[in-house]
């Protein structure tokens, strides 16, 4: 028998028919109340648009409802939940035309020209929440973001956006956390080089660069 | 890590600096888990001296902690209630009465 813990730490309480192989609609009603909002957000990122994220939320709940024998408590109710949605994302990428999967190389992020050592957006002095004003500056990380091969772009929404440590997100996607942590750096480096391109900014406003 | 963004160092040279490219590369490979504070004292320090040598690293490693910093910060898209009804109640549908 699947053991499921009481209480657990997402605060959603143990399921009241644990016998059955799906949710009961209290329960079912319960999960999606507490996590239909972190899906959409976590599908937002990783998908970049709006229909495709109702669909990955709608894709992972309906999952959830039907295989909740499958949940087991030792692991958190958000983590089941974001294994299932990551599953539902990379099925809809099977069938939509996106970013390639290629492997990322240390040598690419090693800056080339005089400039692309720093972002191209100023941000000293702000904070991340000031800096973020900048619709320029939110424009050019959701396109970094979006360009990330797939793979990269999972670790990168998990681990940095979504806040999760290194050891969830290996359980996710079934990784070593050594192999989560190299995927990370190359990701990061990747935002990193596409915030820092040099004449990004004059290219996507059309202003003059003045330094 | 700051709440703050940090400035960056003062200017400096970028094209010249007296030690090989295989040096930096080597510690451009550990920048992410210096940041994320996962290395031991002694690699920390050989980075740290580094990173005093070479202002370009130096430039690069605070470019690097920016944008880790903008990504934790990044603004989430949020469902309308109307959506989100929408898509419990075809769920339900989808699923037939226990």
């Amino acid at each position: 028998m699947t053991s499921r813990r009481s209480g657990h730490q997402d605060g959603v309480s143990s399921p009241q028919s644990p016998s059955s192989s799906s949710a009961t609609e209290p329960d079912f009603d319960r999960i999606y109340r507490d996590y239909v909002d972190l899906i959409y957000r976590f599908a937002h990122r990783l998908c970049g648009e709006s229909e495709a994220a109702r669909d990955i939320v709608q894709e992972t709940f309906l999952n959830a409802y039907r295989g909740f024998k499958d949940f087991r408590g030792d692991a958190q109710l958000s983590t089941w939940l974001y294994t299932i949605a990551s599953h539902a994302c990379m099925r809809m990428r099977r069938k939509r035309k996106g970013q390639p999967e290629r492997e990322l190389s240390l040598e690419e992020f090693i800056p080339t020209s005089d400039g692309e050592f720093q972002l191209q957006v100023p941000v000293e002095g702000l904070s991340p929440e000031q800096a973020l004003q900048n619709k320029e500056l939110r424009r050019m990380l959701d396109h970094a973001i979006g360009r990330l091969p797939p793979k990269y772009r999972m670790v990168l929404v998990l681990r940095d956006m979504e806040g999760l440590s290194a050891k969830e997100v290996g359980s996710i996607m079934r990784l070593n956390e050594r192999a989560v942590k190299s995927r990370l750096h190359r990701a990061r480096l990747f935002v990193r080089k596409e915030l820092s391109a040099k004449g990004l900014t004059q290219q996507s406003t059309g202003k003059t660069h003045t330094d | 890590m700051s709440s703050r963004i940090s400035a960056q160092p003062g200017t400096h040279d970028p094209i010249h600096h007296d030690h090989g490219k295989q040096h930096c590369l080597k510690v451009l490979q550990k920048l992410s888990a210096y940041l994320d504070e996962e290395l031991t004292g002694d690699i920390c320090a050989e980075i740290r001296s580094h990173l005093g040598a070479c202002p370009n690293c130096e430039v690069f490693l605070d470019s690097l902690r920016q944008t880790i910093a903008l990504c934790r910060h990044h603004q989430p898209h949020l469902l309308s209630a109307a959506d989100r009804a929408t898509i419990r109640r075809h769920i339900l549908k989808s699923v037939p009465p226990a």
